[in-house]
């Protein structure tokens, strides 16, 4: 539960080629980094993964079914999660209701329903319980309450995380998941991502630059340079390779 | 006419106006402040409540009274409702059951119109979604006007005098029944955006695209916000009708498109205590100007309606220049949580 | 092939130049300032009360409006943009709040023009409503000037348009400003006076439109009100991208309105008439459905 595999995928922008043909595994149960220079497609990657974009060409299959081009909606459904480079709030709401937004299949959601409080109570109050519980994880328990806009960087990509957490998915896309994270909580945070890998037999794929902090905790590097993956495998060889060292210094 | 008569008469009418005012807003900030759906044609909901209450009331009366006669019940209107209105002045609870009923037609009218509405509501960008609702909104007063079967053409219509029952003191009663429906509606709509359904609105207002990847049917949501906003303006249309007793295919933009936009902007848009706030000012506001502006007579070498324009249209631009939030400090909306036997304090 | 008369085509052809004309105005503001300009209904308005007020209290030729509304409505875009627009644009306020505040000034601007109205009334004793002053219009080839001076004026006005906008610097500096304000802004464009000037423009073609009006229909303070639709339609059919689009949007829903009109009414009869005003409902919403991006445009839909 929770294999991707991504297959010759190609996503042209007017002239700007953004996926050249990408073809990448993600095993299950691991935690895989994608690492690459700046525009080599990373984000784009993710974007046509969770149904944001319609790739020009190729497949994406999660468990063997072929998801591409479904919407971003049923992807969510599927059981996957993802997070966003730049975090994005539902600004107006507190930090608990940006949490409980995510839940899934929420009985409180349809209008009708709603009206009946006592179809949904019970839901609600898991919902609101579950939710307190990732958000104390990741130490932002004070926060509950206050509009997110009012949520400094660092805090709002915890909220991000936390609400991918809330999705009980099998597989999570985290986009930069601790950049602009004090190196402490960044640590605590790769911790817990290997905990529920451990636990749970969640698979990660995650977009990071700072490998100073993540590389200790991963299974995997995938490398993309110019939309294509250039080097994948155990994260020794891949820093060293050659290729990857050449675009990192080139770019 | 002494003065706390004239009082009296004032505030009767002010709370009525109140009330079908109310009512309208809620609607709208359903919609905009809530969903944020710019919806600039409520009065394409308004009026068909209103209209359609209109045209079929004083027909389902003559079946429901089973009054038999050949007279056309919209062309020959005064002479029918010659009949009707006895018999509910006779028996308030049958006239207080049709009351009831034209509501339900006025709301499902209303909610009709919010469905055909929310076809390009749910594709278009904001700007040019104003500009088509607001073309939408004008359309049944030029259908009202031209089949003359549905309110008689531009003399209109009267309905079934439903307060008939409360003798001389109709328009009291009148006030005091609108008020009660506005609460009530008020009420629900304060429940209704406190729920998770309201909890995803506001989700899908704030960032769409975040919804979108938390699963979330947008189309399904912005419909159904508009539909129960529009139901509740088509409630208010049909309120406003069996008030006045009598309509005209004659509903103003500056009355039920530029008011109720003024009236959510005051209130800050989004809270439905603020709304209450904002309908409450503006109201009060308009009637006072219109009451007094004769005041004004033969100062100013012009038609002194026009001041309502003028005041009002500057009031509400420098509202948008110096305090878009609203007159009201809004609280927003929030869930709350309660952790074991504490609830926890309000956000 | 069924024939279609000679006077609605010369009634398509006026009507038509006229909404092109305002839809010109409308596209233009849209591009510049990103809002969709509702006092536009107003501005047309007071272009139709300038050439009324010369001709009652100076008895000029009511084609001498032209000019002076052009000038009259410019100002009072300008007025429009500092007052208003220029300091919610610097607040970096949402759409919706703009769009409320192009109501309010077509709320505004329609008091003030029925002020007037009353005004002229009580001190020259002349009727200010229903207003009409085809009966002074020349004729040339036996129809009405009218058509010649409305298909004129649009043609003199997108030639104007396309050389300023291609040939001079302040043209090029303009469109800068619409493609790109902040890279405008960078590189030493002033875009506020930009933005200023092009509602400058904008309200001197709906002040020229709306010149015309009297010479073809009847005026009351609503006209603009009335028009407001099909002024917008034409601006959504024309299409978003191209300031000339606007030309194609008028020609095509003058056609669909004028000679769809007669076409039905000789067929199912002349009540048709009076349903007239559903047509510009009846083609925005078809646009919308089935070419979004208008005749030659931008999208319209929330996803591309």
């Amino acid at each position: 539960m929770g294999n991707l595999q991504v297959k010759g995928v190609k996503k042209a922008f007017g002239n700007l080629r953004a996926l050249d043909g990408t073809t990448l595994n993600v095993d299950e149960k691991t935690v895989t980094i994608l690492i690459g220079p700046n525009g080599s497609g990373k984000t784009t990657l993710l974007n046509v993964i969770t149904g944001f974009l319609k790739p020009d060409e190729g497949k994406v299959l999660f468990d063997q079914s072929d998801i591409t081009g479904r919407s971003p909606q049923e992807i969510y459904e599927i059981g996957i999660a993802r997070t966003f480079q730049i975090p994005a709030m539902f600004s107006k709401l507190t930090t608990l209701e940006n949490l409980l937004v995510a839940a899934k299949n929420h009985p409180g959601e349809s209008l009708t329903k709603s009206l009946v409080k006592r179809l949904w109570a019970k839901y609600e109050k898991d919902t609101i319980e579950k939710a307190s519980k990732i958000l104390d994880l990741l130490g932002m328990s004070e926060q509950l309450d206050k509009p997110a806009s009012l949520l400094s960087g660092g805090q709002m990509k915890l909220v991000e995380i936390g609400r991918a957490l809330m999705s009980d998915a099998n597989l999570y896309l985290l986009d930069e998941p601790v950049s602009g994270v004090n190196p402490t909580l960044a640590h605590e945070i790769f911790g817990r991502i290997l905990n529920l890998r451990e636990q749970y037999g969640i698979t990660f794929l995650i977009i990071e630059h700072r490998l100073d902090i993540a590389l200790k905790y991963v299974d995997y590097v995938n490398a993309m340079v110019s939309g294509k993956l250039i080097a994948a495998g155990h994260p020794k060889d891949v820093i060293n390779d050659p290729r990857v060292i050449e675009a990192y210094l080139g770019a | 006419m002494d003065i706390s008569t004239q009082i009296i008469l004032f505030s009767v009418d002010l709370f009525a106006l109140f009330a079908v005012y109310l009512v309208i807003d809620i609607g709208l900030n359903i919609q905009q402040g809530v969903t944020g759906i710019p919806n600039f044609g409520i009065l394409f909901a308004v009026a068909g409540g209103a209209y359609i209450t209109a045209g079929l009331s004083t027909r389902l009366a003559i079946i429901i009274l089973g009054i038999q006669t050949n007279l056309n019940p919209i062309s020959d209107n005064v002479s029918v409702l010659q009949l009707v209105n006895p018999i509910l002045h006779a028996q308030p609870i049958l006239a207080v059951s049709l009351f009831v009923l034209f509501l339900v037609i006025g709301g499902a009218a209303g909610a009709i119109m919010g469905l055909i509405a929310s076809a390009p509501a749910v594709r278009l960008r904001e700007d040019y979604l104003a500009i088509t609702l607001l073309a939408f909104g004008e359309i049944l007063n030029v259908i009202g006007a031209g089949y003359t079967p549905l309110v008689g053409g531009p003399p209109g219509v009267d309905l079934p005098d439903v307060l008939a029952w409360a003798g001389q003191y109709r328009f009291y009663a009148g006030s005091l029944v609108l008020l009660i429906v506005a609460i009530a509606i008020y009420v629900l709509a304060g429940h209704i955006i406190k729920t998770p359904f309201g909890r995803t609105l506001r989700a899908i207002r704030d960032n769409e695209i975040v919804a979108r990847a938390l699963g979330k049917n947008i189309t399904r949501y912005r419909t159904s916000s508009i539909m129960i906003g529009s139901l509740f303006c088509g409630i208010a249309g049909s309120l406003w009708a069996l008030y006045s007793g009598a309509i005209t295919p004659t509903l103003a933009r500056f009355d039920w498109t530029f008011l109720p936009w003024l009236m959510i902007l005051i209130g800050g848009m989004g809270s439905n205590r603020g709304t209450l706030v904002g309908t409450a000012i503006v109201v009060t506001l308009n009637k006072l100007i219109t009451y007094f502006k004769y005041a004004f007579v033969g100062i100013v070498p012009f038609n002194i309606i026009w001041l309502n324009y003028l005041l009002l249209g500057v009031m509400t631009i420098l509202i948008l220049i110096y305090r878009p939030e609203g007159i009201v400090r809004e609280t927003l909306p929030t869930t709350k949580r309660t952790t074991g036997n504490n609830v926890s304090k309000p956000g | 092939m069924y024939l279609v008369p000679f006077s609605t085509i010369i009634g398509w052809l006026t009507y038509s130049a006229f909404l092109s004309l305002m839809a010109l105005g409308i596209t233009l503001l849209y591009r510049t300032t990103k809002v969709a300009n509702f006092a536009h209904a107003s501005f047309v308005t007071i272009g139709a009360y300038v050439t009324y007020t010369l001709t009652v209290i100076f008895a000029a030729n009511p084609y001498a409006g032209v000019p002076v509304a052009f000038v009259v409505v410019g100002i009072v875009g300008l007025a429009v943009f500092y007052s208003v627009l220029e300091p919610l644009r610097r607040r970096n306020s949402p759409t919706v709040m703009l769009m409320i505040a192009t109501l309010s000034l077509d709320v505004l601007l329609l008091g003030i023009i029925n002020i007037h109205a009353d005004y002229l009334t009580n001190t020259y004793s002349v009727p200010s409503r229903n207003i009409l002053l085809s009966g002074s219009d020349f004729t040339f080839l036996a129809q009405p000037g009218i058509l010649f001076i409305a298909l004129g004026t649009l043609a003199v006005c997108t030639v104007a348009i396309y050389v300023l906008l291609n040939f001079t610097t302040l043209g090029i500096a303009l469109r800068a400003s619409m493609e790109n304000p902040q890279l405008a802004e960078a590189i030493g464009i002033n875009v506020s006076m930009m933005l200023a000037i092009s509602w400058f423009i904008g309200g001197g073609l709906a002040g020229i439109a709306g010149a015309l009006i009297p010479l073809w229909t009847e005026v009351n303070p609503s006209i603009g009100t009335i028009l407001l639709a099909s002024m917008f339609c034409a601006s959504i059919v024309g299409g978003l991208e191209q300031i000339y689009g606007a030309i194609l949007g008028g020609l095509l829903l003058g056609l669909v309105d004028v000679v769809g009109t007669a076409e039905l009414a000789s067929f199912l009869g002349p009540w048709v008439a009076f349903y007239e005003p559903v047509i510009p409902l009846v083609v925005l919403s078809a646009t919308l459905i089935l070419a979004p991006k208008g005749l030659a445009g931008i999208g319209l839909r929330r996803r591309r």
